[in-house]
């Protein structure tokens, strides 16, 4: 099957271009000028760390839409996260497509109704979204998202087509915005973002940071996701759904100013994000002022160098038990951001999610995060309930389920879990 | 020939050999603790039911300034407080040794169920640091002091060698790898599963290909990989209550059919030396494989249903096509070509992508090939599945062809 990827030249068309190419489709890279998706291309083979990825691709510019798009058995689309520029490249793919040709969209959150509103029914029966994570050739977890008339056996098929060739770990969500991973991920990230204005990044990546069941701490993550694509995730949620964690969603104040001025993350150097290098330096910005100044390592906080200390000889139980039991302010907010974080994901299921199952795959293979129901097993079903009454954070009802039967509820068991707790 | 006591492969686990355990901030115990109690919850077996342990590892003094490894068994579960414990070393065949003392031990009555684990942690350190750690493996004043990756030289000579006696073409050498990375896409523990490879890749030399010595490729070398396995090896009489708590017959465990065992000159140059009048350019490691198939009462490799072998570099797994006897000595390229070795084939060599595909955590990896031939017998290989496998031969090499250890299991 020939596969045809527009918006080639981004960091997800470049990404996906590589796998797609990797498993063995004859891939067709377009971008604005060919020069772009050559220059995708390139990114694709360092990413494989092969010159051999392109033996399969080929590049061209839109002009080569028509052709390419008639060609293709399945077209991915990763433009830019805008609407009407998706819907106008949609509206020529529906124009060229072979009735058979199965189009997906890389959205990472835009509505998939939207997209594919005033398209021929053929189009709308064979349009999905598919959304993968940055970097794709890394990370695995994917989601696939049907529309209201996509056909079901076509759905089937690409489960199993990227599930089989592409090595991807599918879960299927709802059309809701940001999907199931965005919509938990940032809803954490944003939060200590926004506790970060009061409590300071280096605090707060330090506190919630890689020991409490994540490779990467939050704000650090922000920094590499770029801070106009975490604006664009939590803009979207916070405009267009109401739950329990909204004001979680409303972007700080200090970002708001920042991406004004040019402040992005990881991807603008010079003015970098929560963090900025200086040389050899790491300086830390200060929320309060705007400005970076050199990264002090914050005083240690005794139940949390307990838990790294455990973590570190692979007792994830004893390190969520020190959480658990773990008194004062400090404790406090770690307990709201992970117990939030626990609330927050399994109450997705049944909204977006079809399943616990299905929010703990993406949250481990999307995000490199502990899986919620993992969290739950180590503190203890009931434990986690009172924990959450205490916090005021909503019981979701799985959890309740659990309580009651007295069931574990990861499905997995210490191999699959323990990746994501760090010492 | 003796043909002591059988002993029962209950079964066990391994650590995703795509981890990085330096990153993860941890500690070998670790990951040798989530090997086990993985192992244990697989095998429905209580840790109180364990009565000796056996650690296999290589060089965890260098890689992680940390000796003793055996006691750090102890420590994975207070159940173990009180276990006889010990750690065996043979370089990348320090697994299976660690197999074979657990086996005596089984067959001379003193316990009835062991459990071996094999543990590795390699990405402590550099590339060109690890690559001197790992030519300690080799005779380090003579063959490795002072030169840069020691060990695919050394491997890069044994393709060299076979070139001289009989011929080689690195297109076959290519082959077996894109052979391995393929099998490893199957494989959900692979360390390779995600990475790219084809065969044009392979048999390319390129910016992203170099070569690291002689005629071995960054395609033809196996990986540093941090990884732990766990396999619970039982007496007859521990398995047959197992099986019977478990609703299995006994006879549907499998078994260590036979094992060889031999131990050649250090040096590469004395092993060349002595085979030189000799068809097999290994002869000890031929000697390993038809000891084991004689303790197995098996005639040849064409009773086997597939291979697991030390690909430590394509060259090893070259070695092992012949000297198993798929093909005349000389000739593994045949087999190359015919597509014996792949899955589907008459006898699938590393369906869980061996050594360049599923990873090398050096003291681990012979733990690691006994599990996956106990995956294949007990048909729960997954996608790398051989159909309707039988009977499974490993091969697990210390050195440069210097420890060889084979085993045959089956029912």
């Amino acid at each position: 099957m020939k596969v045809a990827i527009l918006g080639a030249n981004g960091t997800m068309g470049a990404g996906a271009a590589g796998v797609f190419a990797g498993a063995g489709f004859e891939v067709t890279m377009l971008a604005r000028e060919r020069d772009k998706a050559e220059a995708g291309m390139k990114a694709a083979q360092n990413a494989a760390r092969a010159e051999a990825v392109a033996d399969r691709i080929k590049l061209g510019s839109y002009d080569d839409l028509e052709r390419a798009v008639r060609e293709a058995g399945f077209v991915f689309e990763s433009l830019a996260e805008d609407l009407a520029l998706k819907r106008h490249f949609f509206e020529q793919v529906d124009r060229f497509r072979t009735p058979s040709a199965i189009i997906a969209t890389g959205s990472s959150g835009l509505s998939i109704a939207e997209m594919s509103k005033g398209r021929s029914d053929s189009f709308r029966k064979h349009f999905l979204g598919v959304h993968l994570f940055n970097p794709p050739h890394v990370i695995v977890g994917t989601e696939v998202i049907p529309g209201a008339e996509t056909d079901a056996a076509m759905l089937k098929s690409v489960i199993a087509m990227l599930t089989h060739r592409l090595g991807r770990k599918v879960i299927v969500t709802k059309d809701r915005p940001a999907f199931v991973g965005n919509r938990v991920g940032f809803k954490v990230l944003n939060e200590v973002a926004q506790l970060a204005a009061e409590h300071g990044v280096a605090y707060m990546d330090y506190l919630v940071g890689p020991q409490t069941g994540r490779a990467m701490a939050p704000l650090a993550t922000v920094d590499l996701v770029g801070w106009d694509v975490h604006k664009a995730i939590v803009d979207n949620v916070h405009q267009n759904c109401e739950d329990e964690a909204h004001r979680c969603f409303a972007l700080p104040e200090f970002m708001e100013k920042g991406i004004g001025e040019g402040r992005l993350g990881d991807k603008t150097p010079e003015r970098g994000g929560f963090y900025r290098k200086a040389g050899k330096e790491t300086l830390v910005l200060d929320p309060k002022t705007g400005s970076h100044a050199p990264l002090k390592r914050p005083a240690p906080i005794e139940f949390v160098e307990k838990m790294k200390s455990l973590n570190h000889v692979g007792r994830y139980r004893e390190a969520m038990a020190v959480l658990r039991e773990a008194r004062g302010a400090d404790a406090d907010l770690c307990q709201r951001v992970v117990l939030g974080y626990v609330s927050y994901a399994l109450n997705r299921v049944g909204e977006v999610a079809a399943s616990a199952a299905d929010v703990d795959s993406i949250m481990s293979n999307g995000f490199n995060w502990a899986p919620p129901t993992a969290i739950v097993d180590l503190i203890g079903a009931r434990e986690t309930i009172a924990l959450l009454n205490n916090l005021k954070l909503a019981v979701p009802p799985v959890l309740e389920h659990a309580a009651r039967d007295g069931a574990k509820m990861f499905s997995g068991g210490l191999l699959e879990y323990g990746r994501a707790f760090v010492g | 020939m003796a043909n002591p006591a059988p002993i029962y492969i209950l079964g066990g686990a391994q650590t995703d050999f795509a981890r990085n355990w330096s990153k993860e901030g941890k500690h070998f115990v670790a990951m040798m603790r989530e090997a086990v109690l993985g192992g244990l919850a697989a095998t429905k077996i209580d840790p109180k039911e364990v009565e000796t342990a056996h650690v296999g590892n290589f060089a965890a003094e260098l890689y992680a300034k940390q000796g003793h490894v055996g006691a750090f068994f102890v420590e994975i579960d207070p159940a173990f407080s009180g276990l006889p414990t010990s750690r065996h070393e043979a370089a990348c065949a320090s697994g299976s040794i660690a197999i074979i003392a657990a086996s005596a031990e089984i067959e001379a009555g003193r316990y009835d169920l062991a459990c071996v684990t094999g543990v590795e942690q390699m990405k402590t350190v550099d590339s060109t640091t690890g690559g001197d750690y790992l030519g300690t493996a080799a005779w380090y004043e003579r063959e490795a002091k002072g030169i840069e990756f020691p060990f695919p030289k050394l491997f890069g000579r044994l393709g060299d060698e076979y070139d001289k006696r009989y011929g080689l073409k690195d297109e076959h050498l290519a082959h077996i790898s894109a052979v391995n990375y393929s099998n490893a896409k199957r494989n959900p523990n692979a360390q390779t599963r995600n990475w790219f490879m084809s065969e044009a890749h392979a048999q390319q030399q390129s910016k992203f290909n170099t070569v690291i010595g002689g005629r071995i490729k960054i395609s033809d070398c196996s990986q540093v990989t941090d990884g732990s396995v766990a396999v619970f090896l039982a007496s007859e009489k521990f398995a047959a209550a197992w099986a019977k708590r478990n609703g299995i017959q006994l006879s549907d465990i499998p078994r260590i059919l036979g094992w060889g065992h031999h131990t050649a000159p250090l040096e590469f140059d004395a092993k060349v030396a002595e085979s030189k009048d000799n068809a097999y350019v290994l002869p000890h490691t031929r000697a390993a494989i038809i000891d084991a198939f004689k303790r197995a009462g098996i005639a040849g490799v064409e009773q086997l249903s597939g291979i697991e072998t030390h690909d430590c570099f394509t060259t090893s797994e070259y070695m092992a096509i012949d000297h198993f006897g798929l093909t005349q000595p000389g000739e593994s390229w045949k087999a190359v070509e015919g597509g014996v070795i792949e899955l589907g084939g008459k006898c699938p060599i590393n369906p869980s992508g061996g050594l360049i595909g599923a990873g090398h955590p050096v003291g681990a990896t012979g733990v690691r090939q006994m599990l996956d031939c106990h995956r294949q017998i007990t048909a729960t290989a997954g996608e790398y599945q051989v159909e309707d496998a039988k009977k499974f031969a490993m091969l697990n090499i210390g050195g440069s062809g210097t420890t060889s250890c084979v085993f045959v299991i089956g029912k």
